[in-house]
């Protein structure tokens, strides 16, 4: 134990850092599962259900993501099914909860978060050089009692997704999205936890999400998840007619 | 593994949240065991705080960031020119800012100095230099970690690693580690390359020519404060002082002292404070501000060589030390700020300066200002009230209403429902606020009730409708809160007293006391201890002087150094805490600024002074806080200061034998991991294990009697000062008073008072919590934009504590909610950290199915709160489970009883079901138009079977359509049918939980009358004209139609689980949702 304070007191005073950041994105991939179990896992739907305005208010929810870079959310209150989908290139909705079905194009601002959700489904970390992304490692940082890894990626243009990883288990606890957009910087904390293997890699079963700074919250609590379904593409492109749900 | 990061995390320096009760990690009771019980801001930004340092860039686009350094509440950064901020020092070890540059050529290069450099008697304290390479996103401790203080930060815009650091150092005591700092390596190291004569010297301020480098003006400081005395330059106006003047040209490597040979015009020596600027237009142009016994402004126009005498009215020559700055106009050499009590400025190069701004139209009492350099009208400004913008070039001025950095000094509360929180403030007065109002805590719910600065405030228990408040010395009224009527009462001295005692001599911060025994009887200490009955109709005199009454520490008419500084500030040998015992009447202890302690247990008759016995104890050391114990009458606590001493460490003591013993809780033989001089320390009012303590660096607590300590952080609360504390008895709540930050509050302490290291060395358990309330769901605020605080309420809801030793990952972490039956009625996402949780129950059930229609119906998305009672809470925690109960109860504050509430649920539940056949005939309705769709699919229209079946098509339709609204588009249609109808009375029931009235019952019966002749219609249609299609079908060698069986498929619009009061919210959150993270 001496020895060991003794090298932690040298790793303090010399401000050293236990780990590069190259080898935590290493451990965190291999704490969601092997390369060939990550690669092999080409989509995912996610069910369960999404609680919004302070917990007072459940719908069922949907997330059908599929690679290299499609998603399509969905939710559904009174047999009416809200849609937010992105093909790659064209982020849309369909916003029907007050009488309007129509497919509405978003902004390519909007189209930011629905990106960068369906490229790091598996993991901000993983795979973050072959997306482009740039690697900081910050230390630790206290979340939430836990002495947890930090970690900066920014992305091609420029937006920045703190990572926090588990000092044990090196999975995400915590990631703090900015991005900007119209101009601006947006900041969005992510929760992650109850995490279940999907098809071999570990999904986060339980998602916490909101604005920095802020006590609103969206809570979304997965309930089954599907490997590898059938996508077809029509589920993510913008619709010539009325969406269909995703099966 | 984790062991190994807990350890790094005590072994650095002034790392936050490092204390734990038990060694053994896994059951500590630390930090993180104690910090998921979070903590809410509920402000203020009304009175806001004082800001110490701006500094800002313009981009591209000519958009602003700009950062604002708090006196002592951290770095807030606005990315849209002061319309938000957001406080980005949060996760550092210290909150006071003393310095904030941008680096010139760089934005996203930033530098903090920490500690303030405007030494009022209040000042906190810094730990060193801080550099963020991301704009202020993350930062990186970048050395002078004994500098306590720093002044400026100026960057070299030909390399960003050369930066210049101007320390005046400790306020308190002597110190070598101070002057021009200066690296060239981005802060890896520092070369001291200007040091003052003597050991209480340090920089003042330092100017960088414009174009020119390495030509840098400096000033030396001579300055110390003791608690007793302030000097700004040498102990008198004509002593000996280190303070003056210097040039160097080559980048610090060398300085030449600008003297009156030197620097033709300058005043003769001694100085004090000096403040120095180049005019970025024109870079010869030179304006120093001087304090010497001819204080005044200086001009060059030669970059220091000649000077000429410019301004020297009074607000030029205010106060230096508190300040001394010059702001030029970037784009107007003649254009030139002085921050003072007022603002002025000069458009004349210096010669006459004329009052812009202060103490009419802004708070007053400038410190910084910050221009647009692309728009010189575009100021802003920061002061005691906080931070001020204008557009007209510092004219007139709009006041910022979002920078939560008020300065507590003391806070109390009332038994108000929701409780009132009172509290006084640095230089900000006594403010009443909510502790809980619908729609947030805005600054319109918290006034203001008296004037000065501000420090204890109580509500008078013996008529709520007064408050008792003060400011600075002793000046205590009593406030009509209603009228604003106000009466001093502050104790005087007779004819005899006065020939006898001269004065007296109040503190800065004056104790006031309530009894605990009588709501009538209040103290107040001056060097003598004051008792009232009435109000402060008539005061008794209860002791003799207690203090040490040393004529040597009563010479503040001599304080201020060069520029006479007597401003109560540092009145001592006075009174500083006052407590009488709760258990025993006249049992009082009183501590003073000057180092006694005093006991008295017959109502002031006689008094011992117990200090003595404190060992270890440095003598005089400040009685900062003294408790009377509320469990044994010869019980108390003593906080002591000596950072008026340069001692920042706590002592902290327990008696338990009337003051003849005592046991040291924190000493600096064992500090116990917390950090900063304390401040205040309470007993919690239940557990007498339980301990707070606020400290100049945060905030406290021990489960175990104060033989270990953990930081709390729940809710980010900042490393921020805490200097009192209150606890709420009837809702137990912790009221936080911190000195930078506003209010905190911690809603419920009661987990805390069962958090025993049996509990911590369990997995996982339930930790009981305050009992339930169904609080009224109320409506409330309005529009604020985006400029403006608003503090959080209480949880809305059912609040559910459990504790976990781990943090939990993998699998599944739920709650479940069951009804008396043992039926799971709600499922809660769970929060996974470590220690403590909270997860809130909306007592909520799940909402009735509701036929689906063009829009939602939104009151329909919502189930009933559920009757008052008791529930199964069940935790699902991988394979293992735990149980306990929560007993819900109603709002204290309604008038109905539970009957009455019984009959409005049970109304609800009569529309609910009604939703529900409503869905039921709909699902009818519609399988049976699928099988119709299904028979005639293929047919040619002209056909006469597909007419038929088209014609019942069409009367299904209708009966459809008498149920649901229909018209597509999403506009207002104002359509109402069945559904649409039930859903407003639905809405009706759920917005008051009393007795429902007759009309809203009678309605019920009106609805379900008309679905039962939509059902009546339902069933006499298919009766008609089924068998007469069913023999066509048959005919056809088709499937035959068949009426679907009631319930077989009710649910095709069933929300899931829904609820809460706010429909307008849900509404709006509905629409707005994003469903990407």
């Amino acid at each position: 134990m001496r020895h060991l304070a003794a090298f932690l007191l040298m790793l303090a005073a010399s401000g050293a850092l236990a780990y590069t950041a190259d080898e935590l994105a290493a451990k965190n991939a291999a704490a969601k599962g092997s390369p060939d179990e990550l690669a092999a896992l080409k989509s995912v739907r996610l069910s369960g259900k999404l609680r919004v305005n302070r917990g007072t208010l459940e719908l069922r929810y949907v997330a059908l993501i599929r690679r290299p870079g499609s998603i399509r959310y969905e939710v559904q209150l009174q047999g009416l099914t809200r849609v937010q989908a992105f093909d790659g290139e064209q982020a849309w909705q369909i916003n029907p909860f007050q009488g309007r079905k129509d497919p509405e194009r978003l902004s390519a601002d909007d189209a930011k978060g629905l990106s960068e959700n369906a490229a790091d489904f598996t993991g901000v970390l993983v795979d973050y050089k072959a997306k482009g992304y740039t690697l900081d490692y910050l230390g630790t940082e206290d979340i939430d009692g836990t002495q947890a890894h930090k970690l900066r990626v920014t992305r091609p243009n420029g937006d920045v997704t703190y990572v926090y990883l588990d000092p044990d288990y090196f999975l995400e606890i915590r990631a703090v999205n900015r991005r900007i957009e119209h101009g601006v910087p947006n900041e969005t904390v992510v929760d992650y936890g109850d995490y279940e293997k999907v098809a071999g890699v570990y999904v986060p079963f339980a998602v916490e999400s909101g604005p920095k700074g802020s006590s609103e919250r969206v809570s979304v609590q997965v309930e089954k998840a599907e490997a590898n379904v059938a996508a077809e593409s029509r589920l993510f492109q913008f619709p010539a007619a009325p969406a269909s749900a995703a099966k | 593994m984790r062991l190994e990061f807990a350890a790094l995390c005590c072994l650095v320096p002034g790392t936050i949240g490092c204390t734990a009760v038990a060694a053994a990690e896994g059951t500590a009771i630390d930090s993180g065991a104690i910090s998921g019980l979070g903590a809410r801001n509920i402000g203020a930004a009304a009175m806001s705080g004082r800001i110490a340092a701006l500094a800002g860039f313009a981009d591209r686009s000519g958009k602003l960031t700009l950062f604002v350094g708090a006196a002592s509440g951290g770095v807030w950064k606005s990315t849209d020119g002061a319309t938000t901020f957001k406080p980005v020092f949060d996760e550092q070890p210290v909150q006071s800012i003393g310095a904030i540059a941008v680096d010139p050529t760089h934005h996203d290069n930033v530098w903090v100095g920490t500690g303030e450099t405007w030494t009022r008697n209040s000042v906190s304290i810094g730990n060193g230099i801080y550099k963020s390479t991301d704009a202020g996103e993350t930062w990186t401790f970048s050395g002078l970690p004994e500098s306590e203080r720093i002044s400026r930060i100026l960057v070299d815009p030909r390399a960003s690693d050369t930066v210049y650091a101007c320390v005046p150092g400790k306020l308190w005591s002597d110190s070598a580690d101070r002057g021009l700092y200066r690296t060239a390596d981005g802060g890896k190291t520092w070369q001291l390359v200007l040091k003052g004569g003597n050991l209480s010297t340090g920089c003042g301020d330092v100017a960088m020519q414009p174009g020119s480098p390495d030509v840098l003006i400096a000033s030396l400081w001579d300055f110390r404060r003791r608690g007793w005395t302030y000097r700004s330059g040498g102990e008198s106006p004509k002593a000996p002082s280190g303070s003056g003047l210097y040039r160097s040209t080559d980048g610090g490597a060398s300085w030449t002292e600008l003297t009156t040979a030197s620097g033709k015009g300058l005043p003769p020596k001694p100085y004090g404070r000096i403040a120095v600027r180049f005019a970025p237009s024109e870079p010869k142009t030179t304006y120093a501000f001087i304090e010497s016994t001819d204080s005044g402004l200086l001009v060059s126009h030669d970059g220091g060589d000649s000077w000429e005498r410019g301004d020297k009215s009074q607000w030029m020559v205010w106060r230096p030390f508190y300040f001394a700055n010059l702001i030029v106009d970037p784009r107007d050499a003649k254009r030139v700020f002085k921050t003072d009590g007022n603002l002025i400025l000069s458009e004349d190069g210096g010669k006459s300066f004329a009052v812009v701004g202060g103490f009419n139209g802004m708070h007053g009492d400038l410190h910084d200002l910050w221009i647009d350099p692309n728009n010189s009208q575009h100021v802003f400004a920061g002061d005691d009230g906080g931070l001020w913008i204008s557009y007209d070039g510092g004219n007139r001025w709009w006041k910022s209403d979002n920078l939560p950095i008020a300065q507590f000094y003391h806070v109390s509360v009332d038994d108000r429902d929701p409780y009132r929180v009172y509290g006084g403030l640095q230089d900000n007065s006594s403010w009443v606020g909510d502790s809980a109002y619908p729609g947030g805590i805005t600054s319109s719910r918290w006034e203001n009730l008296f004037g000065g600065d501000g420090f204890w405030m109580f509500e008078d228990r013996s008529d709520s409708d007064y408050v008792y408040a003060e400011y600075q010395g002793g000046f205590i009224g009593r406030v009509n809160r209603h009228t604003h009527e106000t009466r001093d009462i502050q104790p005087r001295l007779g004819a005899q007293e006065l020939k006898r005692y001269k004065k007296l001599r109040f503190n800065w911060n004056t104790p006031i006391a309530l009894s605990p025994h009588d709501p009538s009887t209040i103290y107040i200490g001056a060097q003598f201890l004051f008792r009232s009955h009435d109000h402060g109709q008539t005061w008794e005199r209860i002791s003799p002087d207690l203090t040490s009454n040393d004529p040597q520490k009563q010479k503040q008419e001599e304080s201020g150094g060069v520029t006479v500084d007597n401003s109560v500030a540092e009145m001592h040998t006075t009174i500083f805490s006052i407590s009488e015992s709760p258990l025993t009447a006249g049992l009082i202890w009183v501590g003073t600024d000057d180092g006694n302690l005093q006991l008295t247990r017959d109502g002031g008759g006689h008094w011992e002074n117990v200090v003595g016995n404190v060992r270890g104890l440095p003598k005089n050391s400040w009685v900062n806080w003294v408790q009377a114990g509320q469990y044994a009458p010869g019980t108390a606590y003593a906080a002591f200061d000596r950072h008026t001493f340069g001692d920042m460490t706590p002592y902290v003591y327990v008696t338990k034998d009337y003051g003849r013993t005592w046991t040291a809780l924190l000493d600096p033989k064992d500090g116990k991991g917390v950090r900063g001089y304390a401040h205040v320390i309470k007993e919690d009012p239940i557990d007498p294990q339980l301990l707070y303590l606020g400290t100049e660096l945060g905030l406290s607590i021990s489960v175990d009697g104060g033989a270990h300590w953990a930081q709390y952080r729940g809710g980010h609360l900042p490393t921020v000062a805490v200097r009192d504390l209150a606890v709420q008895p009837r809702d137990s709540d912790l009221v936080i008073a911190t000195h930078g930050r506003g209010i905190w509050i911690v809603d419920d302490i009661t987990p805390l008072r069962k958090l025993t290291p049996e509990l911590a060395s369990q997995d996982a358990a339930f930790v009981s919590a305050r009992p339930a309330q169904q609080r009224i769901e109320a409506q409330g605020g309005w529009a604020n934009g985006a400029a403006a605080f608003v503090g959080d309420n209480p949880k809305d809801g059912a609040v559910v504590t459990y504790y976990q030793r781990t943090r939990h990952l993998f699998g599944k972490l739920k709650i479940e909610v069951l009804d008396a039956s043992g039926a799971v009625i709600d499922e809660l996402p769970a929060s996974t950290r470590r220690g403590l949780n909270r997860v809130v129950w909306t007592m909520h059930r799940s909402p009735p199915h509701v036929p689906p229609a063009v829009q939602v119906a939104f009151a329909g998305t919502q189930g009933p709160r559920v009757p008052p009672g008791t529930y199964g809470i069940r935790m699902v925690r991988g394979d293992k489970t735990y149980d306990t109960q929560l007993t819900v109860g109603l709002d204290r504050r309604v008038k109905w009883t539970v009957a009455d509430r019984k009959a409005q649920y049970d109304a609800a539940m009569k529309v609910y079901t009604l939703f529900n056949d409503e869905s039921a005939l709909f699902a009818r309705i519609s399988g049976l138009r699928t099988q119709v769709a299904e028979a005639g699919k293929g047919r040619a229209e002209k056909d006469a079977l597909h007419k038929k079946l088209a014609d019942f098509d069409g009367k299904l339709d209708e009966l459809r359509r008498r149920i649901v609204a229909t018209k597509e588009g999403g506009a207002i249609t104002g359509e109402e049918r069945l559904r649409e109808h039930t859903d407003q009375l639905y809405g009706a029931l759920l917005s008051w939980e009393g007795p429902p009235s007759a009309y809203q019952i009678d309605n019920i019966a009106a609805m379900r009358a008309e679905l039962s002749d939509i059902d009546a219609g339902f069933a006499a249609l298919t009766a008609r004209e089924l068998p007469a299609l069913n023999s066509l079908l048959q005919k056809e060698g088709l499937k035959t139609l068949t009426v679907p069986t009631p319930g077989a498929d009710e649910q095709p619009g069933a929300g899931a689980h829904g609820g809460g009061g706010d429909i307008a919210g849900g509404r709006s959150e509905l629409q707005n949702l994003r469903l990407w993270n």
